[in-house]
């Protein structure tokens, strides 16, 4: 409450940015750019996979996006990942951006992946499209911690091979023996060689799924109710499904009211939810 | 702490000896309602107002407020706190005052908000003419009237000023106010009482049901049949005292390098509030005006219920009247749900 006695330090201000650089600035696809960033003051960003942070460029604003790279990376390099469309004023003014150049950042804000939850646990990860980005930070933290994880899949479904992004990464994944990767594309095209179709059939290419396998959704809001009935075809309880959800998000830290579901604040209560927590939530998905 | 007597003969030297030190601001006519505005004539103050068009959280949030300034690529906070006086503030928007400061210093506390509203010396005042559409004597009953500093009671031949804070006291020190006699304090609390209950509408039901009913009510087709007048046009959301959402946005100045990010009010009714930017277009979380309608009620009586204990409601029926399809009236609303 206010009684008088609170103490406001003028950088306690919530809408305060901080800066980072731009280390390297990636043209991935028609609409995607790869940012590769560090604090211009020189502190570590210290944040989770799942984590997000409002990015923005001064003239324009901010928008909320989640971390591409995993910590483990940054402790060792300094630097963190975000990718950004191209789809309004703001994320226009983010693809601008070239190494060298200053993106303001607030965050890490909202909770993570529950990567507790996860250790010692079949993990499976269901990314449709750009849903890649901010699942590449839990992909790259059980990779680099894999012992601590169990049966490890990835399934993957792009509208085309042109739409997928981090193609290294993929070729990568393809080859590893660390992880099952499986993928799917909306449109074939000369050089496509895989399956072609929606995200849901890479489920008939497994036999079984452990009950107890940790399941981590992000895609396009059609993508979840889908991907959520094949698992209950598999029997995983909804408890150990975890959905990541997008919603416009102003202030970040759960006062603007945009990212509100039911009683439940996105940028602050989310972005990862457990999916038993907000499956009655009607806005949710 | 202080409580004082303060002729009615006296009270507009008071004032001016306020006005003197710092801007006063309290209600005044403006056509046939009134409004919290700074106080230029002690004879425009109106103590006998019914209530504001807006509320008056608009001194300490107000509708516009930069929050960046920036310059060749550099930003600062605009946070700025002026000191006034917020005269005449009645029992329900001071509750409501209390219930925003709450939800503004809780998680992230949001300095933006909380200098300013520290800066404010809140002077409450007894309603004596209740709004035809309030219900502030059946709501938030639980609620505690805190927060304040000090609170102007009107009885009979003046007002009795009961100071409640340090800068409720500042505000009677060297004014050589006449301390209250029992039988005048006695008096006002009789006031008090009869006042909080003077609203000519009410609510029958106890927070705790309504807010299982609505919660309950979520999935009923009611929400489509109550909203159905509804323009989507936030009238509701833009008076409301407990309403606190707003929108960001970037300006550029007459430079070509510097601007400015203020915060403006928003309101859950719009139907571009809930969208979402997507490739190719956009996706919106509450596209029907019945789930924006329900959303707003479901905040007020349930998840914001939660948070403050109350229901982030506190009766003063400025949605009722602002409403162009008279559909937002929560009396109307509430009981419709309770019943059905």
């Amino acid at each position: 409450m206010c009684d008088g006695k609170t103490n406001i330090a003028k950088d306690d201000n919530i809408f305060l940015p901080k800066e980072a650089e731009v280390v390297e600035a990636k043209k991935m696809t028609a609409s995607e750019t790869h940012f590769i960033l560090k604090m211009r003051n020189g502190d570590t960003m210290k944040y989770k996979p799942g984590q997000i942070v409002e990015a923005g460029v001064l003239g324009y604003g901010e928008i909320p996006l989640g971390f591409s790279s995993s910590p483990t990376q940054t402790e060792k390099t300094g630097t963190f990942e975000l990718v950004v469309r191209e789809v309004g004023k703001v994320s226009k003014a983010l693809s601008a951006l070239k190494s060298g150049d200053t993106m303001t950042l607030r965050g890490p804000l909202g909770n993570g992946f529950l990567v507790d939850e996860c250790k010692g646990h079949d993990v499976l990860i269901v990314a449709g499209g750009i849903g890649l980005c901010p699942m590449r930070s839990m992909i790259k933290y059980i990779l680099d911690n894999r012992n601590d994880f169990k049966r490890f899949s990835l399934f993957f479904g792009a509208k085309s091979s042109a739409d997928q992004l981090f193609p290294e990464d993929l070729e990568e994944w393809r080859l590893s023996e660390g992880i099952e990767y499986l993928e799917i594309v909306d449109k074939s095209d000369e050089k496509w060689r895989g399956k072609v179709g929606v995200i849901t059939q890479l489920f008939k290419d497994i036999e079984a799924l452990d009950a107890s396998t940790k399941v981590i959704i992000c895609g396009p809001p059609v993508m979840y109710k889908f991907v959520i009935a094949e698992l209950e075809r598999f029997n995983i309880p909804l408890e150990n499904i975890y959905v990541d959800l997008e919603r416009r998000m102003k202030c970040g830290v759960g006062k603007c009211g945009h990212c509100q579901v039911n009683d439940r604040y996105v940028c602050m209560d989310g972005p990862v939810f457990r999916f038993s927590d907000i499956k009655n939530l009607e806005e949710a998905i | 702490m202080n409580v004082c007597y303060i002729s009615d003969e006296s009270f507009p030297t008071f004032v001016k000896s306020l006005m003197k030190k710092t801007p006063v601001v309290a209600p005044v006519a403006k056509g046939p309602r009134f409004i919290f505005d700074e106080l230029k004539d002690i004879n425009e103050l109106r103590l006998d107002y019914t209530t504001t068009v807006l509320p008056p959280k608009k001194i300490f949030f107000p509708p516009k407020q930069d929050l960046l300034e920036f310059d060749n690529g550099k930003a600062k906070g605009c946070i700025n706190p002026q000191e006034k006086i917020l005269l005449g503030v009645h029992p329900y928007d001071i509750k409501a005052i209390s219930m925003t400061d709450k939800l503004f210093s809780s998680n992230y506390p949001d300095s933006n908000y909380l200098a300013n509203r520290e800066s404010i010396t809140i002077v409450g005042s007894n309603v004596q003419t209740p709004y035809e559409r309030s219900f502030f004597g059946s709501i938030a009953q639980e609620m505690e009237l805190a927060g304040h500093d000090a609170f102007l009671t009107k009885i009979a031949g003046g007002y009795v000023l009961d100071a409640l804070t340090e800068k409720g006291e500042k505000l009677v020190a060297g004014a050589e106010l006449d301390e209250a006699s029992k039988e005048q304090i006695s008096e006002a609390a009789d006031v008090n009482a009869k006042a909080e209950k003077s609203s000519p509408k009410k609510l029958e039901f106890d927070a705790d049901d309504i807010k299982e009913k609505m919660r309950a009510s979520f999935k009923s087709k009611i929400w489509d049949e109550l909203s159905e007048d509804c323009f989507s046009c936030g009238s509701c959301n833009i008076v409301c005292p407990t309403c606190y959402c707003f929108d960001v946005q970037d300006e550029w100045g007459l430079g070509t390098a510097n601007g400015k990010r203020y915060r403006r009010w928003d309101a859950c009714q719009t139907s571009e509030f809930s969208q979402v930017s997507v490739q190719g277009g956009s996706e919106n979380f509450r596209e029907n005006r019945a789930e924006r309608y329900r959303h707003r009620m479901m905040r007020k009586t349930a998840y914001l219920n939660d948070k403050l204990g109350v229901p982030a409601c506190v009766g003063c029926g400025r949605c009722a009247s602002a409403c162009t399809a008279d559909i937002a009236d929560p009396v109307n609303i509430i009981t419709r749900i309770m019943e059905n």
